[in-house]
């Protein structure tokens, strides 16, 4: 089986082919083109330039992740269909709808968040030998978008277990990145900054910390760093990286605790990260240490993975189609595909 | 122009229940505030005002969220985010011209001062800050 998949749901333009062989997943070609650099003056991701850079970028990346042999060899087009920028999805969408009727070959639609949590799969051998028993498994995904527990019981189950009620973690770090006067996007800057800060200097909420259920909630936390610098007024440079370090302990301890009082719960055989923010060494380092100490597997993706890529769409409708849980999309059927900006993974 | 002084986030969000009371569909709420003023503790509440149970959260990521009403005039809940928007054509992009002017839908635009020739039917709330727990909310 060899799949193509696109990914086009915010920033990044991606391509990757994947197979398997003797029972691992074998990336063959991946391309992925970041926007970051071009959004970077904007302060954010702006929906009508990143839609006219995915149109841009994505038939030669096409040309390029396919090279001679076009789609002969490939047996199935995965693509993200959602969630994400409607602007960006409608890109990646149209060109697996184009590709799907020209060729004839089935399409599969990807969420975007399962692709991100088979970014361990690609990452770890270890998950591909499907040797050890990890299910269930509870999942922590955090993204700009996303801050989500998932109970997963099996390849293409999931459970929602507990999810922000606000504002998501990476959106968090982008926004205490901008009351700070830093850049965009914040969390690699506020995580560097932080390793110059003390995290004891000043003590910031941890939001639900004892409440009783699996949900977070962020607003406050950067509601009180707002009042915080008010209040203070002159901020150093020193001041600075405390309280990016002061924040992000706040914000770790708070994920550390509910994941592994979900994983007690479930009694959960292994514990996963992904999503962007998946990219925070601070964060994975926490639960890296909680998950030694309980003697409990944790995996999370290797760095070139975190971030929005083709390769884990590629992979989630790999182990989608090999456990016969796959949507597959053939011919007039293709027609109606359209991206779904919402889609939830799972209803809580 | 009706102001409210607002004692927690319960009294905000009466304020938004209040306001669908009041309104007949149709309608774009345009809420501004700086971070932490309380944009989405409004929004929750007119959320729950309507009927919705799902959980708001913030759409400043996907910009747009769109959340189905129980309610007798208004089916759905559009909530926009323009706090990563540049201008205001971005918001066209996003589709929400697709639901304006539709009695059956209440547009809450967080952020709403980065867009300009908002239609004439809007109503413009501001939250501002006054300490930790009150805000002053100012309707108009």
């Amino acid at each position: 089986m060899r799949i193509l998949a696109i990914e086009t749901s915010c920033d990044e333009t991606a391509l990757a082919v994947l197979t398997e062989r003797r029972g691992f997943l074998y990336l063959e070609k991946e391309a992925v083109y970041s926007q970051v650099n071009i959004h970077k003056k904007y302060g954010g991701v702006v929906p009508e330039v990143a839609s006219r850079k995915h149109l841009e970028t994505i038939m030669p990346l096409l040309e390029h992740t396919l090279g001679k042999n076009k789609l002969k060899n490939i047996d199935y087009i995965a693509f993200t269909q959602g969630p994400g920028l409607v602007t960006s999805l409608v890109l990646g969408v149209a060109t697996a709808k184009a590709l799907g009727l020209a060729s004839g070959k089935a399409l599969v639609p990807i969420n975007h968040l399962e692709g991100h949590i088979y970014s361990n799969w690609l990452s770890h051998k270890k998950l591909q030998q499907n040797k050890t028993d990890i299910f269930p498994s509870v999942i922590l995904v955090v993204s700009g978008g996303h801050t989500e527990l998932i109970l997963m019981s099996g390849h293409g189950q999931y459970k929602l277990i507990g999810q922000t009620l606000d504002d998501a973690v990476g959106e968090a770090f982008d926004k205490v990145a901008k009351l700070l006067g830093l850049t965009y996007p914040g969390g690699p800057i506020v995580s560097r900054l932080a390793l110059m800060g003390n995290a004891h200097k000043y003590d910031f909420p941890r939001p639900m910390i004892n409440s009783n259920n699996f949900d977070f909630s962020l607003s406050g936390l950067k509601t009180a760093i707002l009042y915080f610098m008010e209040k203070k007024q002159k901020i150093n440079q020193q001041d600075v990286a405390d309280i990016c370090a002061g924040f992000q302990l706040a914000v770790t301890e708070v994920l550390v605790k509910k994941t592994f009082l979900a994983a007690q719960k479930y009694q959960a055989k292994s514990i996963m990260l992904a999503g962007g923010v998946s990219a925070n060494t601070f964060l994975k380092q926490a639960l890296q240490n909680k998950a030694t100490k309980l003697a409990i597997p944790f995996f999370a993706p290797e760095l070139k993975l975190t971030g929005d890529n083709a390769a884990m769409i590629a992979a989630a409708a790999f182990y989608r189609l090999k456990n016969k849980r796959a949507s597959i999309f053939t011919g007039e059927k293709i027609a109606k595909l359209e991206p779904r900006a919402n889609w939830q993974l799972v209803a809580k | 122009m009706k102001e409210y002084k607002s004692k927690n986030q319960a009294e905000t969000e009466k304020v938004a229940q209040e306001l669908i009371a009041r309104l007949q569909g149709g309608e774009v709420l345009a809420l501004v505030g700086n971070l932490g003023a309380g944009k989405t503790v409004f929004v929750k509440g007119l959320a729950k005002a309507l009927g919705i149970e799902e959980n708001i959260t913030s759409p400043t990521f996907v910009l747009m969220k769109i959340y189905q009403a129980q309610h007798e005039r208004i089916k759905r809940l559009v909530h926009v985010d323009c706090y990563r928007l540049e201008k205001a054509e971005d918001l066209a992009e996003i589709g929400l011209a697709d639901y304006l002017g539709d009695p059956a839908n209440i547009v809450v635009i967080e952020w709403a001062d980065r867009v300009l020739n908002l239609p004439k039917n809007t109503i413009h709330i501001s939250i501002e800050y006054i300490n930790n727990q009150e805000r002053l909310l100012k309707l108009s």
